[in-house]
């Protein structure tokens, strides 16, 4: 964007590869390691229902049908390796220097860059913008970047996981329990204490049991404290032991594979932010930011994942860069708006939601003055292969004070991705349950309820 | 050693000859047939090759340049050819580094900053 204004932009990209080894390409986590794969491999499972479904609906085919890993994990490397060159293209076309390298502060206005092979340069900037994103937290526990991966390696991962132990309750563990398991694998995803912390909890409930009914194990009220290698391989076989929360009771459990995803951390620390005196929250490592994304020093902004209190989502980040561009240099005034944005959850019953859960609602506006409507939803193409009836689930939360105004919409059920989107333009209109009611619905889909 | 050129005509021809330099870079330009004179029917290839020619230059020592006539209009244009097909080319022009998801389709291969930075970087 800001090569569009003529300005002279550099690019400095680097990926620290992980302790088993893995690294990628230009586009940051989302196209590597992150929403771009994920949703490929979700697919991945969600076809694999497909085709169980599709014998009720009339197929007929006698093999039994298998999945493969590696012709999986190629085409969804190969698409991603499209997406690195296309960005390669398009810094290059719009006369944006790229650079692979490991980019720190040395100075005011001056920054060190460190290439894979050690080489170092100097750069000096009128302004700096900091997008340097989170990597995966490890649980400091003994065994734990020697055996485990986390989802930084799951994506290009070169032999099936086989029997998969996920620690964490975080969308990404999941997400990526649920794929798995799709896929015809043997998880188990082992839980501290609640599913999906921040989200309606109404609703992570209800994915969980959803998961739970459908193949996925879990554990919960434990934590991993040692994990042991029994045998070398790949995959090979890892032994896990873990403590109780609530007491000693220590349970043993033998897996292939063990995937952390308890929470990813800013990397902010090794940057040389002290050298230029940016403020960063010591205890998270984020980055506190006025509304204009600029940090205590004027020179140097911050967007994404390592700001304190936003949203850690790709549209966001993109846009709030956008609109910081066009404010330095195109004379625009509009800030990003970080309410109401929509999300989605890509578990195996797939969850979307805009605007505020149900506890944060009453938190906020009193129990009194919200409303809540719901309903359980059975999809037509569910109904033929007898898949359950009354798990897919639709609400919205409404200030009563203010017309109705509908401000929480959640939605579970297949392509909740899709449904969400056009109501989250709506509730942005500030649409009220009387709106929503004199809309007259499509039939016969899931998003008429 | 530098790098060295094969001309090739048609997808079979094409495949043999990627094939038999397995294991070393292969960069391929895909155009449309000239007629006797040495024109092109296609238009953008005209105006890329040169452009391409002029960076081979900067091709990676033991690398191979593949120049490869796809066959005339009438055959580039059917949408089940076998480099439509088989080696997902979508135009021509289509300059590629084959086995990878690098390439450069149409107007992108006018430009030699492209054209460089296909052939040099990783």
């Amino acid at each position: 964007e800001a090569a569009k204004y003529e300005k002279k932009v550099m690019v400095l990209d680097f990926v620290k590869p992980t302790p088993q080894g893995s690294s990628w390409g230009l586009g940051g986590t989302c196209v590597n390691v992150g929403c771009i794969p994920k949703k490929l491999m979700h697919q991945a499972a969600l076809l694999g229902q497909a085709l169980q479904d599709a014998r009720k609906f009339g197929w007929q085919f006698t093999e039994e049908v298998k999945h493969n890993w590696m012709t999986m994990t190629e085409s969804v490397q190969n698409y991603i390796g499209s997406l690195n060159w296309g960005y390669r293209v398009a810094l290059r076309d719009n006369k944006v220097t790229y650079e692979n390298a490991y980019g720190e502060f040395v100075g005011p206005h001056t920054i060190k860059a460190t290439n894979k092979r050690g080489v170092e340069k100097l750069y000096t900037a009128e302004r700096f913008l900091i997008a340097t994103g989170e990597r995966p937290r490890y649980l400091g526990i003994p065994g734990d970047k020697e055996y485990c991966i986390s989802s930084d390696d799951l994506f290009s991962l070169p032999y099936c996981p086989g029997k998969t132990l996920v620690v964490g309750a975080s969308y990404v563990a999941l997400e990526c329990a649920g794929f798995l398991a799709g896929l015809g694998l043997d998880v188990t995803v082992m839980v501290r204490s609640i599913l999906l912390r921040g989200f309606d909890q109404d609703m992570a409930n209800k994915i969980g049991e959803y998961m739970k009914e459908h193949g996925v194990n879990f554990i919960r009220e434990f934590v991993p404290i040692k994990v042991e290698q029994l045998e070398e391989g790949t995959p090979g076989r890892l032994k896990v032991t873990a403590k109780s929360t609530k007491g000693d009771q220590i349970i043993e459990g033998e897996y292939n594979t063990v995937l952390l995803a308890i929470g990813r951390d800013p990397c902010t620390r090794k940057i040389g932010l002290d050298k230029v005196g940016v403020n960063i929250n010591e205890k998270t490592g984020k980055i506190p930011v006025s509304d204009e994304e600029q940090t205590n020093v004027p020179y140097i902004y911050a967007i994404g994942d390592i700001l304190q209190d936003k949203l850690e989502l790709t549209p966001v980040a993109i846009q709030a860069g956008r609109l910081l561009v066009r404010r330095l240099y195109a004379g625009a005034t509009t800030k990003c708006d970080y309410v109401n944005v929509p999300t989605t959850v890509f578990t195996p019953l797939e969850y979307g939601a805009c605007g505020y859960s149900e506890e944060t609602a009453m938190e906020k506006f009193g129990e009194e003055n919200i409303e809540v409507y719901h309903s359980h939803f059975w999809p037509l193409e569910w109904t033929v292969p007898s898949r359950d009836n009354n798990k897919c689930y639709a609400k919205i939360i409404c200030n009563i004070q203010d017309n109705e105004r509908v401000i929480g919409f959640h939605v579970l059920g297949p392509n909740a991705g899709e449904v969400t989107q056009g109501f989250a333009a709506a509730i942005k209109c500030g649409m009220t349950k009387e709106q929503l009611d004199n809309t007259v619905g499509i039939h016969p889909v899931c998003a008429e309820v | 050693m530098g790098w060295e050129e094969a001309q090739v005509r048609g997808y079979d021809e094409f495949v043999r000859t990627a094939q038999s330099y397995h294991g070393r870079p292969i960069f391929a330009l895909f155009c449309g047939d000239k007629d006797a004179e040495g024109r092109s029917w296609c238009p953008d290839c005209v105006t890329a090759e040169p452009v391409v020619r002029n960076e081979l230059q900067n091709l990676p020592d033991e690398s191979v340049f593949i120049y490869c006539l796809v066959g005339d209009r009438a055959y580039w244009k059917d949408p089940n050819n076998e480099f439509r097909r088989n080696l997902k080319l979508t135009g021509v022009p289509t300059l590629l580094k084959y086995g990878t998801p690098q390439k450069l389709v149409e107007e992108e291969c006018f430009k030699a900053e492209l054209v460089r930075m296909l052939f040099t970087e990783d």
